[in-house]
């Protein structure tokens, strides 16, 4: 009974409104399943392709945008000072700004307690908002300077 | 063929697609939640005064003034005279507030192409530059073949 697909169910002849002499036509239709598993397999690819095996290595704050840069590299895991609101965290915890090469000292000191099977090497990565003024930028990058850390990397976002 | 009348038996077989179908399902749910669509990247720079180590002969250089009205003066060092005669001295104005970045671009074009020794160059911001012009004069930078980007504090 729904062996034969919806084209040629007849509906037009009238079929299934009781024309005598005429066996009932089929009204199901197939699925189509080699085109949806196309498509499946299309999208999966797709999908791994893009997958991150990094992981996330930033924290975004709600309206927080990033500038875009099309010559960007990789981004690295190390240490993170944020800006935000002309606020300065390191890790998520707020720093005051008189206080940012002593924290930044601390942690290089103790780079095994917060980064374990890691090495230290000189490389902060700065993240701020892509208006920031640069004033604030610069007291970080110096800040970094006399902390040893002379490899600065800006967050931004890959165009 | 030889008159015997033994029927042949079918030796095609099905894939079951439902357990398949299934299968990619999970996996596009799973990466539907777990991919990151924005890509970070990092601009990686060193500090322009203290960051160098001392060698013998000078690399070229060049110094880029950022003004907060968007101007950006160019100064060439450590490169042949004929170079910095050209180019030496140069300015961009800016377009409302902003740097040019089409004529930055039209600028280090034409100077990478007559002198390519030129890798290093080093910016400096003013106080109340955005964030976002000294990342994209650093993109226009590097697009242009100047990939030792210094950048230095007020």
């Amino acid at each position: 009974m729904f062996n034969r697909p919806l084209g040629q169910a007849g509906l037009a002849s009238g079929a299934g409104f009781g024309v005598k002499g005429k066996g009932k036509r089929n009204l199901a239709a197939t699925v189509m399943l080699t085109s949806l598993v196309d498509t499946f397999s299309v999208l999966v690819i797709y999908l791994l392709v893009n997958f991150s095996t990094t992981g996330e290595l930033l924290y975004m704050s709600e309206g927080m945008e990033l500038p875009a840069a099309a010559k960007a590299i990789e981004l690295e895991r190390n240490v993170v000072v944020k800006v935000e609101k002309d606020k300065l965290y390191i890790e998520e915890e707020e720093i005051p700004t008189t206080q940012l090469v002593k924290r930044l000292l601390d942690v290089k000191q103790n780079w095994e307690k917060y980064y374990p099977d890691t090495e230290f090497t000189g490389a902060m990565t700065i993240q701020a908002d892509r208006r920031q003024a640069y004033d604030l930028l610069s007291h970080v990058i110096q800040a970094g300077g006399h902390a040893g850390y002379s490899d600065i990397n800006f967050a931004v976002i890959r165009k | 063929m030889f008159g015997s009348k033994k029927t042949k038996k079918a030796v095609n077989t099905e894939v079951d697609l439902v357990a398949f179908i299934s299968l990619l399902s999970v996996c596009i749910c799973f990466l539907l939640l777990t991919t990151i669509w924005i890509q970070i990247g990092s601009m990686n720079v060193k500090q322009a005064v203290g960051g160098q180590a001392a060698s013998g002969k000078p690399k070229p250089e060049m110094w880029v003034v950022m003004d907060k009205e968007g101007e950006l003066a160019f100064k060439l060092r450590h490169a042949p005279r004929k170079f910095v005669k050209t180019f030496g001295n140069s300015k961009i104005a800016g377009v409302d507030g902003k740097p040019d970045f089409v004529e930055l671009a039209n600028y280090l074009g034409k100077l990478t192409g007559a002198y390519s020794d030129l890798s290093m160059a080093l910016i400096r911001p003013a106080e109340k530059t955005p964030f976002e012009d000294i990342i994209q004069v650093m993109d226009v930078f590097r697009e242009q073949g100047i990939q030792d980007l210094g950048v230095t504090p007020l």
